[in-house]
C-alpha cells in the first residue's frame, strides 16, 4: 500500500515516455518493453503465482501470433481480429495439455512443457497452412486503420500499455482474492493446500487458462506490430525462456516484477542487437543466461526480493521495533 | 533387411543416448536436481573433440578421454559454483540456474564458433563393416559399442564399488550418510563430475560421425530428459534400456514417416508416458 | 455415528501397513491413536483424512461415505488435519497462511481476514500475524498449522503428532490449546507416540500394532493391558537388539 505513490510515478513515466523521447529507436524500445511485460506478466500468473514453472509458453504466444496473421492470409481480416481466435485456441490447448501435465510436479512439469512446446514448433514448421518453415506475413501495406500497421511505435506503445494495465489490474484483483491466496498455497505445497480445501487441480487450470489467454494476446500484438512471424520467432524455445527470465529477474509471483524485469532486460537486448547487428542475438542470450544464472545463485526472488530487503531495512531503521513486513509487493 | 539396418543404427545411436542420459539420471538420483544444460555439455565435448583434432592433431584415443576429463572438471566446477547453492533454494531457482548456464554455454559457443556446422573428417575412424549384409560405419559401431561398455561400467561402479555405495548412501539419505562419515557435498561434486564426464565421452563419440553446431545441445537435452523420465529417475539400467529404445524409435520414425518428425514422435511418446505413468516406464514409486 | 471406519486395509504391494482396522468416534470426544513406530497409525490417519485411499474398507463421516473422497472434499465436509512435519506456506505471512484456511467458508477477503484474526487470537498467534511464516520455529509452525486447520471451521480435527518435538513447557501449552479446541465443540483425533500426552489428554485411546487395533478404552486401562505392554516391549527389545 505504501508503494502507491511509486506506482503512480512509474505509470506517468511509462505513459509519457514516447512523448518525451523523440528518437524512434527509444520509442520502439518503450513499446517492446511493454510487450515483454505483457507476456511475462501473463507467464507470471501460472509460473510465479501458482509456482508451476512452464518453459513452454511459446505455444500460447505462437497460437496468438499465428492466429492473427492466419486470419489475414486465409480470410483477409485485419490481423488483430485473430486475437480472440488465438485466445480460444490457446485455452483449448491449455485445457488439453494442462489437465494431464498438472499431475506432474516440479521439474517433471517443466520438462513436459518444453517437450509440448517443441512438438508444436516442429508441427507448425511443417504445416503448409501456417506457412511451414517460411512463416506468415501481415498486410504489406495497411488497408485501413484496422490493420494497426503504423510506422511510428507510438500507437503500439499506448495499445500495449492499455493491455498491460488491464492485465495487471486483473492480476491485482486476483492476488487479493481467494484465488490469489489459493495459488500461493499451491506454490507452497499441494498437499497442505488440499488439506485446507483448496481444489488444487481446478485452480492450477484457472491460472493456466488466464495465463495462456494473455500470453496469446501478447503473441497477437507481436504479430500485428512486427507483421512477420516464423516458427522460431513465434514458437521457439527462446520465446518461452524470455518470459521466464523477464519475470524471474523482476520477481516471480509479484505484481510488478515482470514489468521491472522487462524495463531492465529489453533495453539491454535492443542495445546489444543494435550494436552487434544480427549476430547480437547470440550476445543477448549470453547476457540473459548470465543474468538468470546470477539471479538464481544469489537472489532467487529477483529485484522484488532485493527491494523488499532494502525497504525493510529502511523502515526498520525508522521504526524502533523491527517488525518484518510482507515480502510481497502489493 | 532395410528395417533391420534401421534398427541397428538406432541401437548404436541409442547406446550413446544411454551414456549421457546415465549421467543425467545419476545427478537427478543424487540430489533431485535436473541439469538443463546437459545437452550443452555434450555440445561442448563435441567442440572439444573437434578442436583437439584440428588444432592439436590429437586422435580419438586422446580426445575421448581428454573430453571426459575436461567435462569432469566442468561438472565439479558447476556443482561447486552454482548447483550447490541453488539446490537449497526454491524450485524456480533450480530451474533458472542450470537453464541460465545452458543459455550461456549455447550462445557463447554460437558467438565463438559461429552458427556454421563443422565436423571431423569422415575417415578419422574410417571404413564400413559388412556383417551378413548389414552395413555399419566403423565410427558409429565404435561409438555405440564404447558407449555401451562405459554405461555398463558406470552401473558396475555404482553397484559394486566403495565409491558407488557412498554415492548411493548420499542419494538415499543425506543425513544418515553424514553420520556414517561420508561428506555429502564431496559425493555430490563427484556425481556431477561423473555425470558431466559421461557427456564428455558421449560428445567426443558423437563428433566422430555427426555434424557439430552450437545449438545441437538443445535437442540432446530433451532426449536426455525423455530417456531419464522413461527409464525412471536415478536408474542407470533404466536409462540404458530407455536410451536404446529411444534410439530405435527415432530411427524407425525417421525412416517410416520422415526425419523431420522423428522428434515429434519421441516427444509425443514422452508426454504420453508421463501422463499415464508420472514415475516413468521403468521407474518405481 | 460421527466418524466410523470399518475394516480399513492399506496395502503397499504385499505389505499391509493397515490390516483391517476399525474405529468409531463420537461427537465431542478426544481420541488418541497410539502404537509403536511403524504400527500403521499414521497410514490409517491418512486414510481418514483422504490423503490416501484405503485398499479395502469403508469410512463414514456424519453419515456420508467418504472412503474415496479427496482431501479437499474432506475439508469441505468439515474434517481438517495437521501434518507430522509441518508444511507452512513459507512465502506467506502467518495471517495469510490462516486466511487460506478461512477462505473455505468465507469466499470474500474481508470475511476471511476477520475469521483469520479471530483464529489467531484463539491460538495465541495474534502478535505474530504479519511475520513471515518462515521465521517461525517448530512450535510456532505446529501451532500455525492448527490455526490454519481451525480456520476451515472443522467439526473434526485430525492432529498428526502435533506435540512431537516440543519441550515439556511447550507440550503443556499445546495440551491446553487442544482442550480449548474441544471446548469449541470440535471432535479431535490425535496420533501420538508420547504416552504421557495421551494419558493427560485423550478420553479414549486406540492402540495400533502391526496394522491392527489391539486394544481400546480409557487410556489408563489400556496401558495396563498385557497385549499393549507386549507390543511396546517387543518393539523396544527389537530396537535394543538392533
Amino acid at each position: 500500500m505504501k508503494q502507491w505513490p511509486l506506482v503512480v510515478i512509474g505509470f506517468l513515466l511509462i505513459a509519457g515516455w514516447p512523448l518525451v523521447v523523440h528518437d524512434v529507436f527509444l520509442q520502439r524500445v518503450g513499446a517492446l518493453v511493454l510487450l515483454a511485460a505483457i507476456s511475462a506478466s501473463a507467464w507470471n500468473l501460472l509460473g510465479g503465482y501458482a509456482g508451476q514453472v512452464s518453459v513452454g509458453h511459446a505455444v500460447y504466444f505462437g497460437a496468438g501470433a499465428y492466429a492473427s496473421l492466419g486470419v489475414y492470409t486465409e480470410l483477409g481480416w485485419p490481423p488483430i481480429a485473430g486475437a480472440p481466435v488465438g485466445v480460444l485456441v490457446s485455452m483449448g490447448i491449455s485445457a488439453l495439455v494442462g489437465t494431464p501435465t498438472f499431475r506432474l510436479r516440479g521439474h517433471y512439469f517443466s520438462m513436459a512443457t518444453i517437450a509440448a512446446a517443441e512438438l508444436f514448433r516442429i508441427l507448425a514448421a511443417n504445416w503448409p497452412l501456417l506457412g511451414a518453415a517460411v512463416g506468415l506475413m501481415g498486410p504489406p501495406v495497411p488497408r485501413s486503420v484496422a490493420d494497426l500497421s503504423f510506422i511510428s511505435p507510438i500507437p503500439y506503445h499506448y495499445l500495449f500499455l492499455a493491455v498491460l494495465v488491464v492485465l495487471l489490474g486483473l492480476t491485482w484483483l486476483m492476488q487479493r482474492s481467494r484465488m490469489g491466496y489459493y495459488l500461493a498455497a499451491i506454490r507452497g505445497g499441494d498437499r497442505a493446500a488440499r488439506s485446507l480445501g483448496v481444489p488444487v487441480l481446478r485452480y492450477k487450470l484457472y491460472a493456466l487458462l488466464l495465463s495462456a489467454g494473455f500470453t496469446s494476446i501478447a503473441g497477437s500484438l507481436y504479430a500485428v506490430m512486427v507483421g512477420f512471424i516464423d516458427p522460431d520467432s513465434a514458437l521457439g524455445i527462446l520465446i518461452s525462456v524470455k518470459m521466464l527470465i523477464v519475470a524471474a529477474l523482476g520477481g516471480a509471483g509479484t505484481l510488478f516484477g515482470p514489468l521491472v524485469g522487462a524495463i531492465i532486460l529489453i533495453p539491454l537486448e535492443e542495445t546489444t542487437n543494435a550494436m552487434f547487428g544480427g549476430g547480437g542475438s547470440g550476445i543477448t542470450f549470453i547476457v540473459y543466461g548470465a543474468i538468470i544464472l546470477l539471479v538464481a545463485r544469489f537472489q532467487p526472488g529477483g529485484v522484488a526480493a532485493f527491494w523488499a530487503v532494502v525497504t525493510d531495512r529502511v523502515s526498520a531503521g525508522r521504526r524502533a521495533p523491527a517488525v518484518p513486513g510482507s515480502s510481497r509487493v502489493s | 533387411m532395410i528395417l533391420l539396418q534401421v534398427v541397428v543404427s538406432g541401437l548404436l545411436m541409442g547406446s550413446v543416448y544411454a551414456l549421457f542420459s546415465s549421467g543425467l539420471t545419476l545427478i537427478w538420483g543424487m540430489m533431485n536436481v535436473v541439469n538443463f544444460a546437459h545437452g550443452d555439455f555434450v555440445m561442448l565435448a563435441m567442440y572439444a573433440a573437434f578442436f583437439a583434432f584440428t588444432l592439436l592433431k590429437l586422435g580419438p584415443i586422446f580426445f575421448i578421454p581428454g573430453a571426459a576429463a575436461l567435462l569432469f572438471v566442468l561438472g565439479v566446477v558447476v556443482y561447486l559454483g552454482l548447483v550447490r547453492h541453488v539446490a537449497k533454494g526454491p524450485m524456480l531457482a533450480q530451474i533458472l540456474g542450470t537453464f541460465g548456464l545452458a543459455l550461456v554455454l549455447r550462445y557463447a559457443a554460437f558467438w565463438a564458433f559461429t552458427a556454421n556446422f563443422v565436423s571431423l573428417p569422415d575417415n578419422l575412424v574410417g571404413g564400413t563393416f559388412d556383417i551378413g549384409g548389414l552395413r555399419v560405419e566403423a565410427s558409429r559401431l565404435l561409438a555405440g559399442v564404447l558407449a555401451l561398455v562405459i554405461t555398463l561400467s558406470m552401473h558396475l561402479v555404482l553397484t559394486r564399488t566403495a565409491l558407488g555405495s557412498r554415492l548411493l548412501a548420499v542419494a538415499e539419505d543425506r543425513n544418515a550418510a553424514m553420520l556414517m562419515g561420508i561428506r555429502p557435498d564431496r559425493m555430490q561434486a563427484i556425481a556431477w563430475g561423473i555425470g558431466a564426464a559421461s557427456t564428455g565421452v558421449a560428445g567426443a563419440l558423437i563428433a566422430l560421425f555427426f555434424y557439430i553446431s552450437p545449438t545441437v545441445g538443445e535437442s540432446l537435452s530433451l532426449i536426455a530428459f525423455v530417456v531419464v523420465c522413461l527409464g525412471g529417475f536415478g536408474s542407470v539400467p533404466g536409462a540404458l534400456i530407455a536410451g536404446l529404445g529411444i534410439g530405435v524409435i527415432e530411427a524407425l520414425s525417421a525412416y517410416l514417416i520422415g526425419a523431420v518428425y522423428q522428434d515429434v514422435v519421441v516427444y509425443a511418446l514422452f508426454l504420453g508416458v508421463l501422463w499415464v505413468r508420472p514415475q516413468g516406464l521403468l521407474g518405481t514409486n | 455415528m460421527f466418524l466410523e471406519a470399518r475394516g480399513i486395509v492399506k496395502a503397499f504391494g504385499a505389505f499391509r501397513a493397515v490390516d483391517g482396522a476399525d474405529l468409531d468416534v463420537a461427537e465431542g470426544e478426544i481420541v488418541g491413536l497410539i502404537g509403536p513406530n511403524g504400527a500403521g497409525k499414521s497410514t490409517f490417519f491418512n486414510c481418514l483424512s483422504g490423503d490416501s485411499e484405503p485398499t479395502a474398507g469403508t469410512i463414514r463421516f456424519l453419515g456420508q461415505g467418504v472412503t474415496k473422497g479427496s482431501p479437499e472434499a474432506h475439508a469441505r465436509l468439515g474434517m481438517a488435519r495437521t501434518f507430522q512435519m509441518p508444511v507452512t506456506f513459507e512465502d506467506m505471512t502467518v495471517v495469510e497462511n490462516v486466511m487460506v484456511g478461512a477462505f473455505l467458508r468465507h469466499p470474500h477477503r474481508a470475511g476471511a481476514i476477520r475469521k483469520a484474526e479471530q483464529v489467531l487470537d484463539f491460538t495465541g498467534l495474534a502478535h505474530l500475524a504479519s511475520s513471515p511464516a518462515r521465521s517461525l520455529g517448530t512450535p510456532g509452525r505446529k501451532r500455525l498449522e492448527i490455526a490454519r486447520a481451525l480456520a476451515t471451521e472443522p467439526r473434526l480435527l485430525l492432529l498428526d503428532e502435533a506435540l512431537a518435538g516440543l519441550t515439556p513447557a511447550e507440550v503443556r501449552l499445546a495440551i491446553e490449546l487442544v482442550r480449548r479446541i474441544q471446548g469449541l465443540g470440535i471432535t479431535i483425533v490425535i496420533v501420538e507416540h508420547i504416552m504421557e500426552v495421551i494419558l493427560s489428554l485423550a478420553e479414549r485411546a486406540v492402540v495400533f500394532h502391526q496394522g491392527k487395533v489391539i486394544a481400546q478404552g480409557a487410556p489408563r486401562a489400556v496401558v495396563d493391558d498385557p497385549a499393549v505392554i507386549a507390543a511396546y516391549l517387543g518393539h523396544h527389545m527389537k530396537r535394543v537388539r538392533m
